[in-house]
């Protein structure tokens, strides 16, 4: 099934450069209805408050990063169904299983192309 | 640096049993134990000698986190600046489709083609266009560097500044009074070891040690 263009998607990561990054990828890609959150708790409250049908989040945040927040979204039942891609400069393959133990549905290593989120999102959303 | 100290360490590298006196053995002990007493004091004033130069490091290191944390900023800023051209450049170019588009109803044959051509041209441009805003995440790989930079650099600080305290005017031969102050600061510097650091903990301890 491919990507619904208009479902709700949530960018979380603490540096606005990386969310503006991602957001305008996503609108490259086609898709135009986005959210930010800076941590993993900012997005869990909105993941909880909405209805969000991707996120694309960052390993490294304050506060939650994201490897708890990925937890909590697979330990929640009206959460866990939502795939989640983690775009991370946390490349170490011990990382990689961590995220991949803990239910990610992809993994983006930073620095990255929009050809290879692209690919990611249509794995993902194709399978 | 403390490495570079010229302290003799041949009163502690000779065994206290090769020296005593088997004959007198008190004596001999209280020789050995007057020995050790000198040479500790004499490696902690050496080592005091570096309070100065240590002090003035530690005044700089908050610079050194300000000016780190001032380059992150810098290049966040200028990685906006560049995403917001590149945007207004996007949002031109969409403009434009929507004109060529528009104007393309009313075109037939060379024109019509001319036109499709120019449109295919100008959406060359979105790759290139994204390519730019991708490139940018730079921009986050500095920040986290710079990040783990600003903890070495607090780090460092906290060791030096304890260095200070533990090295400095107020334990060398002070009474009671100066040691308790010592060690109240090294209970702050302890404390703040796990936030980021306290500049007022810091520009107090210097100060206190005249430091300003």
């Amino acid at each position: 099934m491919p990507a619904d263009l208009n479902m709700k998607i949530l960018v979380v990561d603490d540096m606005s450069t990386m969310r503006r990054i991602v957001k305008n990828i996503l609108k490259q890609l086609g898709f135009s209805n986005m959210e930010e959150a800076e941590n993993g708790q900012e997005a869990l409250q909105k993941l909880k408050a909405d209805t969000y049908g991707f996120v694309v989040s960052d390993w490294n945040m304050p506060v939650m990063p994201g490897i708890e927040m990925l937890r909590a979204i697979r330990a929640d039942e009206k959460l866990k169904h939502i795939p989640v891609l983690m775009v991370t400069a946390e490349a170490q393959k011990e990382n990689l299983i961590e995220a991949i133990q803990a239910g990610v549905n992809s993994y983006v290593v930073k620095p990255f192309t929009a050809e290879t989120m692209q690919e990611k999102i249509n794995k993902i959303f194709n399978k | 640096m403390i490495s570079g100290a010229n302290v003799s360490a041949s009163a502690s590298s000779k065994g206290l049993d090769d020296d005593i006196d088997a004959e007198n053995p008190d004596t001999a002990l209280y020789e050995k134990l007057g020995e050790l007493t000198r040479f500790i004091d004499k490696t902690i004033k050496t080592i005091s000698q570096f309070s100065a130069p240590m002090s003035a490091t530690s005044e700089q290191l908050p610079d050194a986190t300000a000016h780190l944390r001032d380059l992150r900023k810098l290049t966040e800023d200028g990685t906006h600046k560049v995403m917001q051209l590149v945007e207004t450049v996007e949002d031109n170019h969409k403009r434009v489709f929507a004109q060529l588009d528009a104007l393309a109803q009313h075109l037939t044959g060379d024109e019509a083609a001319a036109l499709a051509s120019i449109r295919a041209g100008l959406k060359k441009d979105d790759k290139p266009l994204i390519d730019i805003i991708t490139a940018l995440s730079f921009q986050d790989l500095v920040a986290q560097r710079v990040n783990k930079l600003v903890t070495i650099v607090e780090e460092v600080e906290h060791k030096l500044l304890e260095l200070v305290v533990v090295f400095g005017p107020y334990t060398k031969g002070a009474g009671k009074e100066e040691a308790g102050k010592a060690s109240e600061m090294l209970k702050q510097l302890e404390a703040s070891k796990n936030t980021s650091m306290n500049q007022d903990v810091a520009d107090e301890i210097l100060k206190q040690f005249g430091f300003n």
